[in-house]
């Protein structure tokens, strides 16, 4: 669902993991359960269902015989992080090989325990069964065996298409009220922690007087360590009560300047491709800083000993996680265990882990189990924000309507961590880069990635910059089609090679009824499309607007090719929250702020999309073929939409937006 | 303070401030975490229970004002433990769920609309769930769901008759 730093091009993804041995992925336990372990997370995606699928399949076993372990540092497999949509096409792909291994391994003692071949013998329930009717559990298969051994690439699937879609293991602890995030954890003698934030970003502690908050009957202790202040008391409201009477003073930290500017394509003619070409267009487009504003706020428990710690917490990234927190107590790695929790929402915060540190500090000072649960107003003013995007575009036409000389300078800051001025070139064009080259055959290009400081703290947030380059690019491109005098799905078939990118266009195209529904006035279909990390998506979405006044969405048409669908229902609704959530940046959000500091602090200061608002209905289709591994639906649904809006508000009213959040 | 609660068909007594939020006996006092923390505000409904059969936000609402009150929870919806009521049940078929944080909230919201309108249309739904805000994008669903269930507690409701 969401995102940080990968791949080592924009527009190309990373390998799955090396997977060497089924043991680190791959166990059936006693009683014939298989244990599937990958060092992911879950955070409403729905991996754990989709891992579990694969794995069952492979070995044709019913679904509840397989249990999924996720992102437990102690028992799980290294993994760098949850995002970037990967999940399923790298430890999917691990855990489909992993079960295929296993498969064969049970084959083979199966065939020596009943002197039969391989090929007389079939799998189901968890049992192997020879030509006679013998039978025999994979439990007993492995009783005196475990598996173990080096994983081969597992052969293309033989099932058949996923069509039914089982229910999310989750869901049932959800509707109950059973379920547990992180802000749920209770440990025995577990005391809260309430953190002084510094009031802008790089501010240093100049004085602290905590005599008024230490005065808090049931405060424990306040705890300073150089910048860092928390108070920790016996209950979370007396922490955050406390934590307000504390009287500091702050330094502004230096203003943050610097940056870094790259070349991603620079082709020597494209000055002399401008000065040839027909026609010139020129434009300019901005994004602001939004809010990740998950609804479950940051939250974490520590429990620091003098030989290591448990850390509960939501997480995108347990293992640098688990790596940071080693190294901030000076102890061996594998004495600190991260227990990933359910997640209250994430779309790339979960990277940062600002409560769960704390609540380590916290701990590790008092010597006990320590909570760190943010609210609503630190969620606002201290998590990390989307950077503002400014892309400025240039393009020639030549005398057919063609692309001839294209220009697309994108100012940006960082989507990821890190600071501008000093973050690795490959990291920022594969982060604060995504989606800045687009698939189309542009002419002589010259297309530049300006990273600078953001002017509040910046992060993660599903796509990362892929959304705010494809609604300034596919924007744009909108009004070169018209300048062409082409219809916009027309304009872009033209310069589309890429086949599964012209079939979602096509598809969207169908969908919708495009060709039959031209624009009237105040109502009109636009149209985007984008490539994001193997996923194809087209989107076609309606809008009633008119100048000056509201906009509304109405129907919203998907056209996706993600390969093989491992989960078609969860896949969906991936897609249709994608969209939702892309409606919602679009048409409300934008972070206030001045100076360096977010004035918002509450979701009456930073209203995001309503059940009012959502789209009349959301129509998801897939066309990916069986036999293409599947990629990542997380995300790739939220690209398109904004300039798909814009195009559609465009066409309904003759307004041509190039801000967001999108006023007529 | 001492304070009579009668959560879930239940009375508790509790030792809270009178001006300590309901959300936060619920879930310190009584362990019923199913109302979660989102804004403290009472403008997410993460944390709405109902009170006399009202959807309300727990977080806003005072424990003093709650005392004495019918108070149901996410996690004491009728008919009874092990079983669901028709709207969990279609939140789980419709899927209308992703992270799941705001998923009580709306299940508890949407019990109490069909309460007192047992056959409500799209817009009536939407309006009903307009103080809930979920990120993840599941409106569509939840609507859906909501649907779903009138539908099946009309049936119900025929068949008893």
């Amino acid at each position: 669902m969401s995102d940080h730093p990968t791949p080592p091009r924009a527009g190309s993804w990373p390998r799955p993991q090396a997977t060497p041995r089924i043991e680190s992925l791959l166990r059936i336990e006693s009683d014939g359960t298989v244990v599937a372990l990958s060092g992911k997370v879950e955070y409403g995606q729905g991996i754990r269902t989709g891992f579990r699928r694969i794995v069952a399949e492979t070995l044709d076993l019913p679904l509840d015989q397989v249990r999924v372990v996720l992102g437990e540092t102690a028992s799980t497999p290294w993994d760098m992080g949850t995002f970037g949509s990967m999940s399923t096409m790298t430890d999917g792909r691990a855990l489909r090989a992993a079960a295929w291994f296993a498969r064969q391994q049970l084959l083979v003692r199966a065939a020596a325990r009943f002197g039969v071949a391989i090929e007389a013998l079939s799998f189901g329930a968890g049992q192997v069964f020879a030509p006679d009717g013998r039978a025999v559990s994979f439990a007993e298969l492995v009783r005196d065996q475990p598996l173990a051994g080096d994983l081969p690439e597992a052969p293309p699937r033989a099932a058949p298409p996923a069509t039914d879609s089982p229910m999310r293991q989750e869901a049932m602890d959800i509707v109950t009220g059973r379920a547990k995030y992180a802000i749920d954890v209770r440990l025995p003698g577990m005391l809260h922690g309430s953190i002084l934030h510094p009031p802008t970003l790089g501010a240093r502690l100049e004085s602290l007087d905590p005599a008024a908050a230490e005065k808090v009957r049931g405060v424990v202790q306040v705890v300073r360590d150089g910048d860092f202040v928390g108070v920790v008391a016996e209950r979370a409201l007396l922490a955050r009560t406390a934590a307000a009477l504390l009287k500091a003073t702050w330094t502004a930290g230096a203003p943050r300047s610097g940056g870094q500017d790259i070349v991603l394509e620079s082709d020597p003619e494209a000055e002399e491709a401008f000065r040839g070409a027909a026609r010139v267009l020129k434009a300019e487009y901005f994004v602001p800083h939004v809010s990740n504003a998950s609804l479950g706020p940051s939250a974490g428990t520590a429990d620091v000993r003098p030989d290591g710690a448990d850390l509960y917490t939501a997480t995108q990234r347990p293992f640098p996680l688990r790596d940071e927190v080693a190294q901030t107590l000076g102890v061996p790695k594998e004495k600190v265990r991260v227990w990933p929790q359910l997640v209250g929402g994430s779309y790339g915060k979960n990277g940062a882990h600002d409560a769960a540190l704390a609540a380590v500090r916290l701990s590790k000072a008092v010597g006990r189990p320590v909570q760190v649960a943010w609210s609503r107003a630190e969620e606002f003013r201290a998590n990390t924000h989307r950077p503002e995007l400014r892309g400025e575009l240039e393009a020639g036409l030549d005398g057919d309507g063609r692309l001839s000389a294209w220009r697309y300078h994108s100012w940006t800051n960082p989507h990821t961590y890190g600071e501008a001025g000093r973050m690795p070139e490959r990291l920022i064009v594969a982060t604060s880069g995504r989606g800045a080259v687009p698939e189309y055959r542009l002419g002589k290009a010259d297309i530049q990635l300006h990273l600078r400081p953001g002017k509040v703290r910046t992060g993660a947030l599903r796509s990362l910059a892929a959304a705010p380059n494809t609604f300034a690019i596919e924007s744009f491109i909108d009004e070169l089609a018209e300048a062409a005098g082409t219809d916009p799905i027309d304009f872009r078939l033209a310069h589309l090679d890429d086949e599964r990118l012209r079939g979602v266009l096509r598809a969207a195209r169908e969908l919708s009824g495009w060709d039959a529904r031209p624009p009237e006035p105040g109502r009109a279909l636009g149209v985007a499309c984008a490539a994001y990390h193997g996923t194809y998506v087209a989107e076609v979405v309606e809008a009633r607007a008119r100048a000056g006044g509201r906009v509304r969405v109405g129907r919203v048409w998907c056209a996706v090719d993600a390969g093989h669908l491992v989960h078609p229902d969860g896949a969906r609704n991936q897609v249709e929250g994608a969209v939702t959530q892309a409606l919602s940046w679009a048409l409300f959000e934008s972070l206030a702020h001045e100076d360096g500091r977010v004035l918002a602090s509450s979701f009456a200061d930073y209203p995001i999309a309503t059940a009012r608002d959502a789209p009349e209905a959301i129509e998801v289709t897939f066309i990916g073929r069986d036999e293409v591994p599947p990629t990542g639906v997380g995300e790739p649904g939220a690209v398109p939409f904004a300039a798909a809006l814009a195009n559609a508000v465009y066409r309904a009213c003759g307004v041509r937006v190039r801000e967001l959040p999108l006023r007529t | 303070m001492r304070y009579t609660l009668h959560v879930n068909g239940r009375p508790h007594e509790v030792e809270a401030a009178p001006e300590a939020p309901l959300l936060s006996v619920l879930r310190d006092e009584l362990g019923l975490t199913g109302a979660h923390y989102g804004c403290g505000q009472g403008v997410c409904g993460a944390c709405t229970v109902l009170v006399g059969g009202k959807a309300v936000p727990s977080c806003t609402m005072r424990v003093a004002e709650a005392a004495g009150r019918e108070i149901v929870t996410i996690e004491g919806l009728p008919p009874a433990e092990g079983r669901l009521h028709p709207v969990q049940a279609a939140f789980v078929r419709e899927d209308a769920m992703q992270c799941g944080y705001c998923t009580p909230g709306m299940i508890v919201a949407s019990v109490a609309l069909l309460s007192h309108s047992p056959h409500p249309d799209e817009e009536e739904i939407r309006d009903a769930l307009v103080p809930h805000l979920c990120r993840c994008g599941t409106y569509g669903r939840a609507i859906r769901a909501v649907q779903a269930a009138a539908r099946e507690m009309a049936t119900r409701e025929e068949g008893a008759a």
